[in-house]
C-alpha cells in the first residue's frame, strides 16, 4: 500500500569508544563471556513467563492451552494492548483473569477498571474473586462510593459514561483497561465511544466475539481505539482492505499481518475443548387445587399491590417467585410484611394467604423430586444428585423431606464458612445422596463427580441459570449431565421455562452464547427480571399474559438469530485467516 | 536472523548470578531457594566486603529477610550492569574436536544420508564477532531494540552468518562457558571491521526497520488527514458564520433605508462592525483554503518531521574468534550407492564454498537440494526430471 509519503529514517552509528580502550587490557578477557551474557540478557524481555500460575489453585480453574498462551501473548508480545476476539465459549473471561494475575503478580496493577455490559458486571466479579483471587468492587455493590474511591472497579461501561460519574472516570490514570463485549463501543460517534477515546490507561484489553457488528470499518474503529495508526486513515483501510460491497475482506495477508499486533483469536475447532452432551428433561406438573388456589391468591396480591405502589416492585417480584418455589419461602416473606407493615393496607390478604399456605399439607413439587432422586439412586453412582433452589426456607424444608425418607442429604449455602463448604462438597462426593444447595454454590468448585441436577426452582436471569449447569458441565466433565427442570403448569415458572428459555435454547447454549444474547437485550435496554414482572402484572387477562410472553419470546429469538448470524458472518470473515503467533 | 537476547527467565538469572559472583571470587552456600554469600573486600563490585542473602525468585513476601532475586529484582539489574560493562572485549578459540561438523541445508533437506565426516584443518583464520544494540524509535511506535551479532572474516571482511550463531551458542547460559582470553587486535583493524560490520548488520535489519518505517508513515498519514478534516470542519464552520453574517448585514442594508436619521447612524455603526467581522472570516476563509489546496504543506512536514525514524546503532560487545579453516570429506550414502565429496570447510563457520549440481550447474541450497549421488552430485529438481524420464 503506498497511498501515503513515508517518513525520513536517520540511522546514527554511535562509537563505543570504552570498547576500543578496554582493548588494551591485558586482564579480565577470561571473564568476557560473561559480559557478553550480561548484555545478552539485558536486551532480553524481562522474564516473560507467566510467573503467577503457579500460584493458581487448580480446583478453582482449569487453564487450557489456547487461555494460557493468549495471556502470554497479549502481555509479553503486545506490550499489554490486546483485541482477545476469541469464538464463543473459550474463555475469554479467564484469559483476562489470568492476565490481570499476573500483572497483580509484578506489581503493575495500581488501577484496575472493567467496563461490562450491566448484567454481567456481577458475574465478572465473582468469576474473577473465586478461580483468581482478584477482588474487585463493583458499582452496583453498596460500598461503591465512586470512581475516585476505589482501585479494582467493575463497572457497567453506561454507568462510566454517565453524568454523574464520566468526570471521574477520565479524571484518573488507570493502569489497566478491560473492556468487555468490546463491539458496542464500534461507533465512533457514540458517548461509549468517546469515554474510552479519552480515557488515559497504559494497557488494554478488549474483548468481543464478533469484532465486527455491520460493516468492516466496525473493526477499524475497535482496533484504532487500541493502537491508533496501526490501520493508518479510515479512507486508506476501506481502500485497501475492504471490498466494495463491504462483505469480504481483501489483501488479507497485509491485514492479517496487521491484525496479529494487536488481535487475538482463538477458533473451536483448534482448541481440545469438548463438553459431553447436555440432556434436558423438563417436568411439569399440576399443583393440587390449594396449592393452585394459593398461587392465585399471591398472584392477585402482587397485582393489586404494584399497582398502587411501585415502589415495592422488588419485595412483590420475591413473593411471585417464591410462591411457586415453597409455601415455606413465602411464608417467611408474608409472615416479615405482616410485622413490618404498621399500617396495614392488604393485612386481610395476607392474613389469608397465611391461612391458604397452612392448609397445604401435601407440596407437589417436593413429591415429584422424590421420582428423580429415586431413579438417580438406582442408575448412577452413589446416586448423586444437586437440587438447586433460590430460597433457604426451600431448602431446609426439601432436606427435611428428603431425609425423612432415608436419602443421604448435605446442605450447602452462603452461611458457611469456607472451610465448611469445602467440606460439604467432600462429604457429598464421598457418601454420595442429595446435595441440596442455593445459589451461593460458587463457580469455581469442581462439581463434576457429579451428572445430574435439578432446578427445583427456576431463577429469573438467565446467567444464574447457567451458572447452576455449569457447576457440573464444564470441562472435565466425562459423562452425559442430565438436567431436570420443575415447574407447575400455569404459573410464571412455565411460562418463563417454555416461553422463554426453551425458545433461547437456553439448556443448550454453550457457554458465553448466553452471554452475547444478554448483551444484545441490554441495548435494546431490557432487563430480563424486569421485563418478566411488568408482563405478568400488567396483563388484563390469561391470554393477554400468553400474548406478552410471546411477544418476548420473539424478541428474544430475535437477539438470538442476530447473535448467531453475527458469529456466522464473523467466522466467515477470518476464515482462513491463521491469527496465531507470528514468526518474527 | 537469530535475536541475540537471551530470555530472562528466573532460572537464567539464577545461573547468572550464580557464575558472576563465583567469577568475583565469592563463597556460595545454597539451602533451597537462600543462598548466603561471602563476597570478598577486593572483589571488583560494589558489593564488596558484604554478606549477603539472596533469596531466589523471591518477591515482596514480607516474612524472609534477604535480598530478593528475580528478574526484576534491583540486585539482578545491578550485576547485569556491572558485568555487561567489565569486559567488552575478548577472544575464545573454537575448538575443532569440540565443535560439531555443520551439515550444510543442502544435504540436511535431502534423501542422502551422511555416513561420516573427516574435517582437515590447514590454517587458523581469524574472525570478529560483534555485539550490536538497534534502537529503532519513532513516536506512534514502541520503541524496538534489538541486539544482533555479525561475525565477519578478518581478512576478507566476509559475513560470516554460521559463525553468528555458532558463537550465541557458545555465550548462551544453557552452554558450558567457552573460555576467552584478552583480545589481541590492533585499535586500526578494529575499526575497520567495526566498520564493514555496520554495513553487513544495515543489510540484516533492512526489513525490520522498512517494517516499522511503514508503520510510522501510515500513522503520520493518519495525523495529517485527521488534521485535514479539523480544518476542513473549521472551513465550514467559518462559512456558516461568514453566511450569517452576511444575512445580517443584508437586514441592517435594509434597515438603513427605512429608518431615521438618528438610528441610522446606530445601525451604520452595527453595520460597519459586522463587515469588519466579516472580512475577518473571510481572510481567514481565503487562507485557511489556499493551505487546503497546497495540502497544508507546513503542518504535514512538521507531522513528518515527528515521525521520522531515529535508528541507533552501537556496538557493545567484540569478541576475536579463532577458528581453523581447512576441508571437510563428507562420506554420503543414497539407495545403493555412495560417494565422497570434498570441500572447503571452517569450524564453526561451517561449508566455505559452494557446491553445484553437475547438470544445471546451478548452486545447492536448502530450496535446491542434493537429489542423487548417482556417478555426479545432482539437484533435486534435475535428479527428479531424469527419475521421470
Amino acid at each position: 500500500m503506498s497511498d501515503y509519503d513515508l517518513v525520513d529514517v536517520e540511522v546514527t552509528h554511535e562509537d563505543n569508544d570504552e570498547l576500543l580502550d578496554s582493548l588494551g587490557d591485558s586482564d579480565g578477557g577470561e571473564d568476557h563471556i560473561q559480559t557478553v551474557q550480561a548484555v545478552r540478557l539485558q536486551a532480553g524481555q524481562p522474564d516473560s513467563e507467566l510467573r503467577s500460575l503457579k500460584q493458581l489453585d487448580e480446583e478453582s480453574v482449569k487453564m487450557l492451552e489456547h487461555q494460557v498462551d493468549t495471556a502470554y501473548r497479549a502481555l509479553f508480545e503486545m506490550d499489554g494492548k490486546a483485541l482477545l476476539a476469541d469464538e464463543v465459549g473459550l474463555g475469554k473471561t479467564i484469559e483476562v483473569g489470568m492476565i490481570l494475575k499476573e500483572m497483580h503478580f509484578r506489581e503493575t496493577d495500581d488501577s484496575v477498571l472493567i467496563l461490562t455490559p450491566a448484567q454481567l458486571a456481577k458475574q465478572w466479579q465473582a468469576e474473577l474473586l473465586e478461580k483468581f483471587g482478584l477482588n474487585f468492587v463493583c458499582n452496583y455493590d453498596d460500598e461503591f462510593e465512586g470512581f475516585d474511591s476505589h482501585d479494582y472497579i467493575i463497572a457497567s461501561i453506561d454507568t462510566a459514561k454517565s453524568d454523574r460519574h464520566r468526570a471521574t472516570v477520565l479524571n484518573r490514570d488507570w493502569d489497566v483497561l478491560v473492556l468487555d463485549e468490546a463491539h458496542y463501543v464500534k461507533n465512533e460517534e457514540t458517548d461509549r465511544y468517546d469515554l474510552i477515546d479519552r480515557l488515559s490507561y497504559n494497557y488494554a484489553f478488549f474483548l468481543t466475539a464478533t469484532p465486527i457488528q455491520n460493516e468492516l470499518t466496525d473493526l477499524y474503529n475497535v482496533v484504532s481505539l487500541l493502537r491508533p495508526g496501526l490501520f493508518g486513515t479510515r479512507d486508506v483501510f476501506h481502500q485497501y482492505f475492504v471490498n466494495s460491497n463491504q462483505e469480504t475482506l481483501v489483501n488479507r495477508d497485509e491485514l492479517q499481518d496487521r491484525l496479529n499486533k494487536v488481535m487475538i483469536r482463538n477458533r473451536r475447532a483448534d482448541t481440545d475443548i469438548d463438553f459431553t452432551e447436555r440432556i434436558i428433561d423438563t417436568r411439569k406438573f399440576d399443583p393440587s387445587p390449594k396449592e393452585r388456589e394459593l398461587y392465585d391468591a399471591v398472584s392477585d396480591y402482587v397485582k393489586g399491590a404494584y399497582s398502587q405502589d411501585q415502589g415495592q416492585k422488588l419485595v412483590l417480584m420475591l413473593l411471585q417467585k417464591e410462591v411457586v418455589s415453597s409455601p415455606a419461602a413465602l411464608e417467611v416473606t408474608i409472615g416479615k410484611r405482616l410485622d413490618e407493615q404498621s399500617e396495614l393496607t392488604h393485612a386481610d390478604e395476607l392474613e389469608s394467604i397465611m391461612d391458604l399456605i397452612d392448609d397445604i399439607d401435601t407440596i407437589t413439587k417436593q413429591e415429584r423430586l422424590l421420582d428423580i432422586v429415586e431413579e438417580a439412586r438406582e442408575n448412577v453412582e452413589k446416586g448423586r444428585v444437586i437440587a438447586f433452589t433460590q430460597f433457604r426456607a426451600t431448602q431446609r424444608q426439601v432436606l427435611d423431606r428428603l431425609a425423612a425418607e432415608g436419602y443421604t442429604v448435605h446442605s450447602f449455602h452462603g452461611g458457611h464458612s469456607s472451610q465448611e463448604k469445602e467440606d460439604i462438597v467432600e462429604n457429598f462426593e464421598a457418601e454420595g445422596g442429595v446435595l441440596v444447595s442455593t445459589d451461593a454454590m460458587s463457580e469455581g468448585r469442581n462439581l463434576q463427580f457429579c451428572n445430574i441436577m435439578v432446578n427445583y426452582d427456576l431463577p429469573w436471569n438467565p446467567m444464574r441459570v447457567e451458572q447452576r449447569i455449569g457447576r457440573i458441565h464444564r470441562i472435565g466433565q466425562k459423562r452425559s449431565v442430565y438436567i431436570f427442570n420443575m415447574a407447575l403448569n400455569d404459573t410464571v415458572e412455565e411460562y418463563v421455562l417454555e416461553r422463554l428459555y426453551h425458545k433461547i435454547d437456553l439448556f443448550q447454549q454453550s457457554v458465553g452464547e448466553l452471554s452475547s444474547i444478554l448483551s444484545r437485550l441490554e441495548e435494546s435496554g431490557t432487563s430480563f427480571e424486569d421485563e418478566i414482572f411488568e408482563r405478568l402484572v400488567n396483563a388484563g387477562s390469561e391470554v393477554d399474559l400468553e400474548n406478552d410472553f410471546d411477544d418476548m419470546a420473539v424478541d428474544l429469538q430475535e437477539q438470538r438469530d442476530l447473535a448467531d448470524k453475527l458469529e456466522e458472518f464473523n467466522s466467515g470473515v477470518f476464515e482462513g485467516f491463521d491469527l496465531g503467533a507470528s514468526d518474527d | 536472523m537469530t535475536d541475540a537476547a537471551l530470555p530472562v527467565t528466573q532460572s537464567a538469572v539464577e545461573r547468572f548470578t550464580d557464575q558472576y559472583l563465583q567469577s568475583l571470587g565469592c563463597t556460595i552456600e545454597k539451602q533451597g531457594d537462600s543462598w548466603d554469600v561471602t563476597i570478598p573486600d577486593t572483589a571488583d563490585t560494589e558489593l564488596s566486603g558484604r554478606n549477603l542473602r539472596i533469596i531466589c525468585g523471591s518477591t515482596s513476601d514480607e516474612e524472609t529477610t534477604g535480598e530478593p532475586l528475580h528478574p526484576e529484582s534491583q540486585l539482578c539489574q545491578q550485576l547485569l550492569s556491572e558485568a555487561s560493562s567489565q569486559h567488552s572485549t575478548g577472544k575464545i578459540s573454537i575448538a575443532t574436536e569440540n565443535t560439531p561438523i555443520e551439515i550444510p541445508g543442502w544435504l540436511r533437506e535431502s534423501d542422502v544420508t551422511v555416513r561420516d565426516t573427516q574435517f582437515t584443518p590447514y590454517y587458523d583464520r581469524t574472525a570478529i564477532v560483534v555485539l550490536f544494540r538497534v534502537s529503532i524509535e519513532t513516536v506512534s511506535e514502541y520503541q524496538t531494540e534489538l541486539l544482533r551479532a555479525i561475525a565477519v572474516d578478518a581478512r576478507s571482511d566476509e559475513r560470516l552468518p554460521n559463525l553468528e550463531e555458532t558463537f550465541l551458542r557458545l555465550t548462551s547460559l544453557d552452554e558450558k562457558a567457552a573460555e576467552s582470553d584478552p583480545a589481541k587486535m590492533g585499535v586500526a583493524d578494529v575499526r575497520s571491521t567495526i566498520k564493514s560490520a555496520r554495513s553487513h548488520l544495515e543489510a540484516v535489519i533492512e526489513e525490520r526497520i522498512d517494517e516499522v518505517h511503514q508503520e510510522a508513515s501510515r500513522a503520520a498519514d493518519a495525523e495529517v488527514e485527521e488534521f485535514r478534516q479539523m480544518q476542513q470542519q473549521r472551513i465550514q464552520e467559518l462559512e456558516e458564520t461568514r453566511s450569517n453574517l452576511s444575512s445580517k448585514i443584508d437586514d441592517l442594508s435594509e434597515r438603513i433605508n427605512d429608518s431615521e436619521q438618528a438610528d441610522r447612524v446606530q445601525v451604520l455603526e452595527e453595520r460597519n462592525e459586522l463587515k469588519s467581522e466579516f472580512e475577518e472570516i473571510e481572510t481567514d476563509l481565503a487562507e485557511l483554503r489556499k493551505r487546503r489546496e497546497q495540502g497544508f504543506p507546513e503542518r504535514q512536514r512538521e507531522i513528518r518531521e515527528r515521525h521520522a525514524l531515529d535508528v541507533r546503532i552501537s556496538p557493545l560487545t567484540l569478541t576475536q574468534v579463532e577458528y581453523e579453516r581447512g576441508e571437510v570429506t563428507l562420506m554420503l550414502q543414497y539407495e545403493d550407492g555412495d560417494c565422497s565429496i570434498t570441500v572447503g570447510y571452517g569450524s564453526g563457520v561451517g561449508i566455505t564454498e559452494d557446491v553445484r549440481c553437475s547438470s544445471c550447474n546451478e548452486e545447492l541450497t536448502e530450496d535446491r537440494s542434493l537429489g542423487s549421488i548417482d556417478g555426479a552430485v545432482q539437484c533435486s529438481s534435475c535428479a527428479s526430471d531424469i527419475g521421470a524420464h
